[in-house]
């Protein structure tokens, strides 16, 4: 009994680990793209070319981030259906988060006086 | 035992005959390793299941302690004991140690890490290592915490609501925070471990569907703690920021927002009660089947309503904040919501009823903790719809009212849960009975203290006097003082088994491997099992669901033992002569799996 406590696959299903493997190459890549986008809210916050949208370009920009870190770091791409649909449901229910956050704070009446 | 040895199951078709008592494990996962040494490195879920047991036992006391001050400074009615700065962090360190450290990981961290394993027929969690980091995650929380308390305290509440906690405090909240935040660790790995475990490691023939509920209860648990817990330790970093560095994020003054801040803690912090309240849930069910001989009545609704339960429960959280200047429609709906959520403890509440129903019901110990938690939870569920009521939660918003509302579900339920738990599968964790009498007598005096202590609560929160105040009107002495007296009675009734449990080990009449001749995986191997759970050259296969106590077998498709077991038909469990002999009986309820 080399290591009581790992569990073999059930059901003696074989499966090609390396089939899916990330390649250092691939990591880096995706590594630069997540700095490049980096740089440019950067660039789009500092020099205030967009004005009062930037805001809007910037957590554009944060989701496209989260996106790739996910789907590629975090092996959302070898994952199978119930690990994408797990995923689905944590932005489901982040989505949650904010609309009933909003529910509050985009209907509130202050009454302005003075 | 022979089939023909047992007369019930003489000349009945279709019955099983019980299997033979396993041999004893050698060793057992006791005895695999006795030094010190062995249990701080052991990666054996049982085995961290038990440091945890002995962790927040400890945590309990200091807790108990806390409140016990608490209670004492209130006989009088102008803060005869403490002084008001004293009284404020008793009962902070009561509701941070009560609810972070010991309510939260109490049945989760202790049964469920002990049980999940064995009521799934597989050797361990998945991830054994991560498990016992858990342990250290909450240990390295607990000394934040303890030294938030040795360094005078915390003064804000369990709640922490800024700007208080940033600007005004002078005591301890840093470490606290940090301690809290930390523990939230250890909750988040026994969650993903809980929930990795239910996915991957089934026994064959363990569908979803004959699943033990208290296996779907923590499940549902643990998506809550994976889901909540980050939230909360983002808003915690937040509030130390700003304490730390002045930076305005939640304090007015500073250009913060401190409703921001309760939407964020509760959040959180409302899934969290149902964090304490779910396994408690799971421990119901698994009793009340085997204490009235009857299939669960409504299994597949038992186990969406814990489902249930984690989703709508995140969508409630402004009942809390109905009177700290959030919108009206937003309290609106929020209000609506949170009546959303009494439906599905409803249909809990109703299924254990109808499992009752012409059961052949004993009264053992686990039983009497049980009946309890159904009374109690009931009281304190519908009192928290008198709380969702928009109208009437002005009214009783922070007074005493909120407080005997939260304790009913909390302690009446919750920890009247874990002792139910504890009890049931005490002979499974140490292969030793305990004394039956005096496990009556401790649940009947825990029941009959808890009322006395909360119900003068409702009357006098009812009547306006707020909570977290040393000093009320002196008319109001004699309620505090009754309450007061309940609490030192619900104390005596905590001591008792803080004696007969440990005194068991030693004198306890030796628990076969299955005493209460319940029908779960955890039943078919010896007491205390062994360090895999099950034989190594045999592992289980799940013919049938969870509860098949109509047709007399147990998950292995096995007769189920004859009770009376170990103790005769006087110990504890010993099911003939309270309400008739129990066993295998034929019952029109509905067959899972
Ligand atoms: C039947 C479902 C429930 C409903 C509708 C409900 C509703 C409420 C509401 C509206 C409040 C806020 C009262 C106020 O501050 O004015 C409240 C407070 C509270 N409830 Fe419940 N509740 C329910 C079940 C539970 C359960 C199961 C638990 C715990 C196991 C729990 C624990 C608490 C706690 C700890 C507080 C007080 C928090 C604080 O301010 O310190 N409730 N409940
Ligand atoms: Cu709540």
């Amino acid at each position: 009994m080399a290591d009581p406590h790992s569990h073999p696959p059930a059901h003696g299903t074989s499966y090609d680990v390396t089939k899916d493997a990330d390649t250092p190459g691939g990591l880096f890549a995706v590594y630069l793209v997540v700095l490049l986008l980096f740089a440019t809210t950067f660039f789009v916050s500092s020099s205030g070319v967009l004005g009062r949208y930037a805001l809007f370009v910037q957590l554009a920009i944060a989701t496209v981030q989260a996106g790739v870190v996910a789907y590629y770091f975090m092996h959302l791409r070898q994952g199978d259906r119930v690990v994408t649909l797990t995923a689905l449901a944590s932005v489901f229910w982040t989505l949650i988060l904010f609309v009933l956050f909003m529910s509050d704070y985009m209907t509130r009446h202050r009454v302005v006086t003075g | 035992m022979t089939p023909t040895a047992n007369p019930r199951v003489q000349g009945v078709p279709g019955l099983t005959p019980p299997p033979p008592e396993p041999p004893p494990a050698s060793p057992n996962y006791l005895e695999n390793g006795t030094s010190l040494w062995s249990w701080l490195s052991t990666v054996d879920h049982k085995r961290i299941g038990i440091l945890y047991l002995l962790t927040i036992s400890a945590v309990f006391v200091l807790g108990g302690v806390a409140a016990g001050l608490v209670r004492l400074n209130l006989v009088t009615y102008n803060s005869g004991i403490l002084s008001e700065d004293a009284y404020n962090r008793a009962f902070t360190a009561h509701g941070v140690l009560m609810l972070f450290f010991f309510l939260i990981p109490a049945v989760p961290a202790v049964l469920g890490n002990f049980l999940i394993p064995m009521m799934i027929g597989a050797k361990d969690l998945a991830f054994p290592k991560l498990n016992l980091a858990s342990w250290y995650v909450f240990l390295v929380g607990l000394v934040f915490g303890a030294w938030a308390i040795l360094n005078g305290g915390i003064d804000t509440g369990w709640t922490l609501y800024p700007p208080y906690s940033t600007r005004g405090s002078q005591s301890s909240v840093v470490p606290g925070v940090v301690g809290v935040f930390v523990s939230g660790f250890s909750s988040i790995m026994t969650g993903l471990n809980i929930l990795v475990t239910v996915h991957k490691m089934r026994a064959p023939g363990m569908t979803w569907g004959r699943l033990p509920l208290f296996v779907w209860s923590l499940y549902a648990t643990s998506l809550i703690q994976l889901l909540g817990t980050p939230v909360v330790a983002i808003t915690l970093i937040l509030l130390g920021v700003e304490r730390v560095t002045g930076e305005g994020i939640f304090d007015p003054a500073i250009g913060g927002d401190p409703v921001l801040f309760q939407h964020l803690f509760w959040f959180y912090s409302h899934p969290a009660v149902y964090i304490m309240i779910l396994p408690g849930f799971g421990v119901v069910s698994e009793v009340i089947t085997c204490f009235s001989r009857k299939n669960i009545f409504g299994y597949h609704a038992v186990a969406w309503s814990s489902m249930g339960i984690a989703v709508v429960g995140f969508l409630l959280w402004a009942h809390h904040m109905f009177v700290a200047g959030i919108s009206y429609y937003s309290a609106l709906l929020f209000s609506f919501l949170s009546m959303l959520v009494a439906v599905p403890s409803a249909i809990k509440v109703f299924n254990w009823t109808a499992t009752l129903y012409r059961g052949s019901i004993t009264f053992q110990a686990p039983m009497l903790f049980v009946i309890g938690f159904i009374i109690l939870f009931t009281v304190g569920g519908v009192t928290g719809l008198f709380l969702a009521t928009l109208g009437t939660d002005i009214h009783l918003h922070d007074t005493y009212f909120v407080v005997a509302h939260f304790h009913f579900v909390m302690v009446g339920g919750m920890v009247l849960g874990y002792m139910a738990g504890l009890h049931f599968w005490w002979p499974k964790m140490t292969g030793r009975m305990y004394s039956d009498w005096w496990s009556r007598v401790s649940a009947a005096i825990i029941i009959v203290g808890f009322f006395l202590t909360f119900v003068p609560q409702f009357y006098i929160g009812y009547h306006g006097i707020p909570r977290r105040y040393p000093n009320y009107p002196p008319e109001f002495q004699i309620y505090h003082v009754l309450s007061t007296a309940g609490a030192s009675i619900l104390g005596l009734g905590y001591l008792i088994p803080a004696l007969y449990l440990p005194l068991s080990l030693f004198y306890g009449e030796k628990a076969g491997a299955n005493p209460w001749s319940a029908t779960g995986l955890e039943w078919a191997s010896p007491s205390p099992p062994p360090v895999f759970n099950f034989d190594e050259e045999r592992m289980p296969v799940v013919v049938c669901g969870p509860y098949e106590y109509a047709l007399g077998i147990d998950q292995l498709g096995r007769g189920l033992p004859e009770p009376p077991g170990p103790g005769g038909a006087e110990g504890p469990a010993g099911r003939a002569g309270v309400t008739g002999p129990a066993g295998p009986m034929q019952k029109e309820t509905e067959v899972v799996g």
